[in-house]
């Protein structure tokens, strides 16, 4: 197989299907051993499905790394009301691109995740959130249920059980804010997609203020491999605390881009050089942000000693997010690059907590101007100091998503942000201007 | 305090469980609050005021403008005190350099897009931005990148809107969704681009109560078109009064300036109108300030004119008919604007003369218009504060629901007639001409008290001191806002006065006494004193057991 | 709108794999349900044909929710125990149908939801996808953010600009292209991403953009 690239480093389990067409169809996922976890699980208790995922160790893949199982086992155990299961597709995250080629290629093994997930925290109804620019992954996605409603897979007395699960896919229209938890609930129940101040919890008080859980769509991907071979099978890749494996998502300059699923804890050195083709160019190495926009950016010295695992990366000065690892040659302009994903947050805040709405538009007004050429060293240490006022003080942790990238970078390439101030230019400092401008 | 309003009145003997407490410790001060109290409500306890925007008590907590963040011991993170619960030995801190520094971050981010434009802001000198920038805020700001514009937009109603101020607390919106529950206002955009709007050019036009957005805005972003640049806040005086404009009686204070009611706020109490106060009732202001009163006692003389003469002559006068007449019926006609005290007195007076009728008339409107998200508020369909006064004293309600007409009997009348407080607007100059004494007591002069013998002057509510009985039966004092005009009294004072010259009882010196004479002779009133009425009002106590809301009074 | 395989001007027209050792047809990577007819009315209730897509051809003045537009938008109110968690599915099929939602589409919808027509606005001016203007046949939105930026996104923006005729954020003269920036697509492995309506380009290159452009005039995405 040749999906865009392969390697042989990879462990491929929740990416089993991409680049095969067939995939995607029910019959050849059935014939495939598809829907036998599901089976397996109808045949276990909703307590012993939990058990079996707490074991495997999984850990939530949508960005925060929380244990799977733990959280499956806050939802009430007698349900009184109703519970629902949502399941994160709103994949937006600068970097990242695992959740969209999970579901094309082979929806059916989410939807069983799903099914299997339901079963477990005693839900009746799933709801995919999915992200509303992906038109064509929604319609898979679609077309994959419809065939699952119509061999039984899914709906009222699942394959004989005795179990009603259903599945609904539930489109977006476009705001980032809806991938956090509680923002994707607002959204959901037809509001703006404002998060929500915890507690309530979503295991206490959700989606339509019912017990809610939600999971990304990787981590649920991976949940029918584990319920089909054992918490033990799943704990033969990556490390006691990292067990398992990990799509990473690999952009930016390197001569194979792509998603490759590799054991947690791979050596971020390797995975660019042996896995990825090495570097674009044959160019050097200038940085690298292992964990998608709102991580800390590793200088080429710390990348080359990181290994690929929630705490690798932390070691390593960062965090491993959702393992979009964006990678930067020397060629970058880390002040662009920063501004860029600054203005991602100032455009994607909701607008609700004054430190971030005020503070991610601020910081990228300076980061602007900075760029332009109109900065001055005082501006860094006013980023510093905003940036540092948003963290801890909001609502949800997309404010607390703006200090990684800048304070990192103005710590580790401090000097392309002086070369870039007025004093500097006065000095005929040699400044990259954008074309068509000078 | 809570956030759902009490629905009934207090009862007398409580003797639920006492609640279950819990004790923390808030700037080093012990405080024992019950369970379930946020940290910025057990602040306020012991007189701490942890500054704040989106919260407020009538309202949901969206912990969204995060300037209540407190340090609590042992969190990671500072908390928001609106809605973090107190727990037993909590260590809260609200002054530390910590939580002190957190405020002073949140606050500079206020200040990174407002305009600063004090000088003209109507808020200015009551503003909540304007007052924490001033105690805690940092010497300087450190913006310079330009600032976003969104001007200035009429919502309709009395409601202008500075997009420029508003601090996104989304008070404004909450209060149109959650208590008026007519869903005018939202957000529109995102992010920093989020502005307060209407549906495009709908507007806020055929709502009751969008004035308390005003009210509840912590900015000058939401201001009157009535009061717009009329007054700076430092200049008002603030007096506790009540709504004169429906039998509701909210609680309210006069704002005034150089003796004019500039305009009008409600006050809070749980029991009645909670932080809120319909749009009707908060316009209803321009009659206090009205010039053409009448400033003295008017004679009428041989020839058919009237002289102004001094009170003792008036009254001297007066009493020599009067005791002439003595046992001649009396028909009288109020109006059920004017306080207990003063009807009280009207009642003795009658009674002094030997007995007679006692007519009102007042407007009622068709419909009752209820505040959905607080709904023991409504704009009564009486839309005169003291119908319940009136009724409790033995007075019958006549004429039709404009307040007209019912009064041929009166008008012919033969024996005494004394009208206070009608303006008779209906009548004409032959009014009270066969009277054998036609008193007329009010504030202005109507050409159906040309035939009056006498006149007497008295002032409005906002000019004396006083209560209201409100639908309920609950009896609510109001406070002077004014000085009155000219030589007019308080109707409870001047007819008070002749009441002691007839009957030899001691004659009221203050409304407190008035008040004490009507309790004594009016069970239905009984029980209470203007102290114990406070300054939000109460019910009246008989034997023990309050009036429960809507009993008919004895 | 049926078939996408009016003759592709290029190799592997905007799917992942116009690099890589990729050789499946357009139709095999994106699967055939998509490339196909557009499913309209037909299908359960918990996809397919509730969802909205975004088509060239738009009428600003149609009525709403009528024929099979009406069928699907009752199949979306079976999906939720909430009138109110209708409405982004149902703004998206207003906008289906007349391209973009005007005040006139809010006060339709929420008189059908149960809302209040200013907390439509509120929730339809949240979501960037809701065009609250009337825009060209091909919405073109180029993805700037961090990854493709770092592979010449602006460059690829830019040379849409140019060969459209047209602004940022503008409607080209001819109505046919509303060009504007989108944040991050996630398709960040296969750089320069483009939305155009519904369909994603990937791997867009300066050099493919003129083809693109006469591809869509010519044809139709
Ligand atoms: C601003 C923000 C955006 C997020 N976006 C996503 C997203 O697009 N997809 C996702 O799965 N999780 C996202 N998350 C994480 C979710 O809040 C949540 O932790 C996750 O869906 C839980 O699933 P998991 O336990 O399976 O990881 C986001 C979080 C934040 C704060
Ligand atoms: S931190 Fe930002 S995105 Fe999160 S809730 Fe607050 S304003 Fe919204
Ligand atoms: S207008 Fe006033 S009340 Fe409304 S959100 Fe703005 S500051 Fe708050
Ligand atoms: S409800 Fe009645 S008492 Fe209250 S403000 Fe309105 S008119 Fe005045
Ligand atoms: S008052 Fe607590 S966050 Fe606004």
């Amino acid at each position: 197989m040749a999906y865009p690239y392969v390697s042989d480093k990879e462990a491929r389990v929740v990416s089993q299907g991409f680049g095969d067409p067939k995939q995607r169809r029910i019959d050849t996922y059935v014939e495939r051993g598809g829907y036998g976890a599901l089976k397996k699980a109808f045949g276990l208790s909703p307590d012993a499905v939990v058990d079996v995922v707490k074991a495997s160790g999984l850990r939530g893949r949508g960005g925060a790394g929380f244990p799977t199982g733990v959280k499956w086992s806050f939802m009430p155990k007698q349900p009184t009301k109703p519970h629902y299961l949502l399941c994160n597709a709103d994949e937006s995250e600068p970097g990242t691109f695992k959740d969209r080629e999970l579901m094309r290629w082979n929806p059916h093994q989410l939807i069983e995740g799903c099914l299997i997930g339901a079963y477990a925290i005693r839900a009746k109804h799933v709801y995919i959130y999915c992200r509303g620019e992906f038109f064509e992954t929604n319609q898979v996605l679609a077309r994959a249920l419809e065939d699952a409603y119509a061999k039984g897979y899914v709906g009222k007395n699942i394959l004989g059980s005795g179990n009603d699960i259903d599945v609904t896919v539930h489109q977006g229209a476009g705001a980032y804010i809806c991938g956090e938890e509680t923002g994707l609930m607002s959204s959901l129940e037809g509001r703006r997609g404002l998060p929500r101040v915890k507690p309530p919890f979503p295991a206490a008080y959700g989606a339509f203020g019912m017990p809610t859980t939600i999971n990304n769509v990787e981590t649920l991907c991976a949940v029918p491999h584990i319920v089909a071979n054992g918490g033990d099978w799943y704990r033969q890749w990556g490390s006691e605390k990292s067990p398992g494996t990990k799509l990473f998502c690999v952009s930016g300059h390197v001569n194979k881009p792509g998603n490759y699923e590799l054991p947690l804890g791979f050596p971020l050195a390797s995975l660019i050089e042996d896995v990825c083709g090495g570097m674009r160019d044959g160019n050097s190495l200038k940085a690298v942000i292992p964990g998608g926009s709102s991580v800390p950016i590793l200088n080429a010295e710390e990348a080359m000693s990181c290994k690929l695992d929630y705490e690798g990366c932390v070691t390593a000065g960062s965090m491993l997010g959702c393992a979009s690892v964006i990678v930067m040659d020397h060629t970058t302009d880390i002040v662009k690059a920063v501004r860029r994903m600054v203005d991602f947050y100032a455009h994607e805040s909701c607008g609700q907590c004054t430190p971030c709405r005020e503070g991610s538009s601020w910081t990228a007004q300076i980061m602007r101007r900075i760029e332009d050429g109109d900065g001055t060293e005082a501006d860094l240490d006013t980023l510093m100091q905003i940036t540092q006022q948003m963290v801890g003080t909001t609502i949800c942790v997309l404010s607390d998503s703006v200090a990684p990238p800048v304070q990192s970078s103005i710590k580790k390439f401090r000097g392309e942000y002086l070369a870039r101030m007025k004093a500097a230019r006065s000095t005929e400092v040699p400044v990259a201007v954008p074309a068509g401008v000078a | 305090m809570s956030t759902t309003p009490p629905t009934s009145a207090p009862t007398a003997a409580p003797s639920a469980p006492a609640p279950a407490t819990v004790t923390l410790t808030i700037d080093g001060q012990t405080v024992t609050v019950p369970k379930g109290t946020t940290i910025l409500e057990a602040a306020k306890t012991i007189g701490t005021k942890v500054p704040h925007y989106c919260y407020h008590p009538g309202l949901s907590s969206p912990a969204m403008c995060r300037l209540c963040l407190v340090e609590v011991e042992g969190a990671p993170k500072p908390q928001p005190g609106c809605v973090t619960t107190v727990a037993d030995n909590q260590v809260v801190r609200t002054v530390s350099d910590k939580a002190l520094g957190n405020r002073q971050g949140v606050l500079e981010f206020y200040l990174v897009n407002h305009p600063l434009d004090c000088p003209i802001c109507d808020m200015s000198g009551e503003c909540d931005l304007q007052n924490y920038v001033h105690a805690e805020g940092r010497e300087h700001g450190r913006g310079v990148e330009p600032k976003r514009v969104f001007g200035r937009d009429d919502f309709g109603g009395d409601v202008l809107f500075y997009g420029d101020r508003c601090v996104m607390c989304t008070r404004c919106v909450r209060f149109m969704s959650e208590v008026e529950k007519d869903e005018r206002l939202t957000v529109v955009e995102r992010g920093n681009r989020s502005v307060i709007d209407t549906f495009f050019d709908e507007g806020l036009d055929g709502t009751h109560w969008s004035g308390n957005i005003v009210d509840i805005c912590p900015v000058g972003a939401l201001v009157s078109k009535a009061f717009l640049h009329k007054a700076r806040a430092w200049d008002l005086e603030h007096t506790p009064s009540v709504c004169a404009s429906c039998s509701q009686g909210c609680n309210v204070e006069l704002h005034t300036r150089d003796n004019v009611v500039q305009r009008v706020k409600p006050r809070e109490n749980l029991d009645v109108n909670g932080w809120w106060m319909c749009d009707y009732g908060r316009a209803d202001y321009e009659w206090m300030n009205e010039g053409d009163r009448i400033e003295a006692p008017l004679v009428r003389q041989a020839d058919g004119s009237s002289k102004a003469v001094a009170w003792k002559e008036a009254l001297g006068g007066l009493l020599a008919r009067a005791k002439e007449l003595q046992g001649r019926p009396v028909k009288a006609v109020v109006s059920a604007r004017a306080s207990n005290e003063d009807l009280g007195a009207l009642a003795e007076l009658v009674g002094a003369l030997g007995g007679g009728e006692i007519v009102y008339r007042s407007p009622r409107s068709a419909e009752e218009i209820v505040l959905q998200g607080f709904p023991t508020l409504a704009r009564r369909k009486d839309l005169a504060p003291n119908v319940k006064g009136a009724e409790l004293l033995g007075m019958h309600r006549v004429g039709a629901d404009d307040a007209t007409g019912g009064l041929d009997k009166v008008r012919a009348h033969d024996g005494i007639v004394v009208v206070l407080g009608d303006a008779l607007a209906d009548q004409d100059e032959r009014f009270g001409a066969s009277a054998a004494l036609y008193v007329y007591v009010g504030t202005q002069l109507p050409v159906a008290a040309r035939a009056a013998h006498v006149v007497l002057p008295v002032t409005t509510h906002a000019e004396q001191e006083g209560t209201f009985t409100n639908h309920a039966g609950r009896v609510q004092r109001f406070w002077p806002a004014l000085t009155a005009p000219g030589m007019a009294r308080p109707a409870w004072l001047v007819l008070g006065a002749l009441v002691g010259e007839l009957s030899g009882e001691a004659v009221p010196r203050t409304a407190a006494d008035a008040y004490a004479a009507l309790a004594e002779a009016v069970p239905a009133f009984g029980g209470l004193a203007y102290p114990k009425l406070g300054a939000r009002g109460a019910l009246p106590m008989i034997s023990g057991a309050a009036v429960s809301s809507g009993a008919k009074g004895a | 709108m049926s078939g996408r395989s009016k003759g592709a001007p290029f190799k592997n027209p905007g799917w992942a794999g116009n690099t890589g050792e990729f050789d499946l047809s357009e139709a095999q990577v994106r699967g055939d349900d998509f490339v196909g007819e557009r499913p309209k009315h037909g299908g359960h209730a918990s996809g397919a044909g509730t969802l909205p897509y975004m088509l060239a051809d738009k009428e600003p003045e149609a009525r709403l929710f009528e024929g099979e537009y009406q069928q699907r938008f009752e199949k979306i109110l079976t999906r939720y125990p909430t009138k109110r968690a209708a409405l982004l599915p149902t703004l998206g099929l207003a906008q289906e149908i007349r391209g973009h939602v005007n005040p006139e589409t809010m006060d339709r919808v929420a008189e059908l939801l149960e809302l209040s027509p200013a907390y439509v606005r509120g929730v339809t001016t949240f979501y960037t996808m809701y065009n609250k203007a009337p825009v060209g046949r091909y919405l073109v939105q180029v993805c700037t953010n961090i990854s493709c930026n770092l592979c010449g996104a602006d460059e690829v923006l830019a040379t849409f600009l140019r060969y459209t005729d047209t602004e940022l954020g503008e409607t080209s003269e001819d109505g046919n292209f509303t060009v504007i920036e989108a944040e991050c697509l996630a398709a960040c492995g296969f750089p320069t991403c483009v939305q155009i309506n519904s369909r994603y380009y990937e791997n867009v290159t300066p050099a493919d953009v003129q083809k693109i452009v006469e591809q869509l005039k010519k044809v139709g995405d």
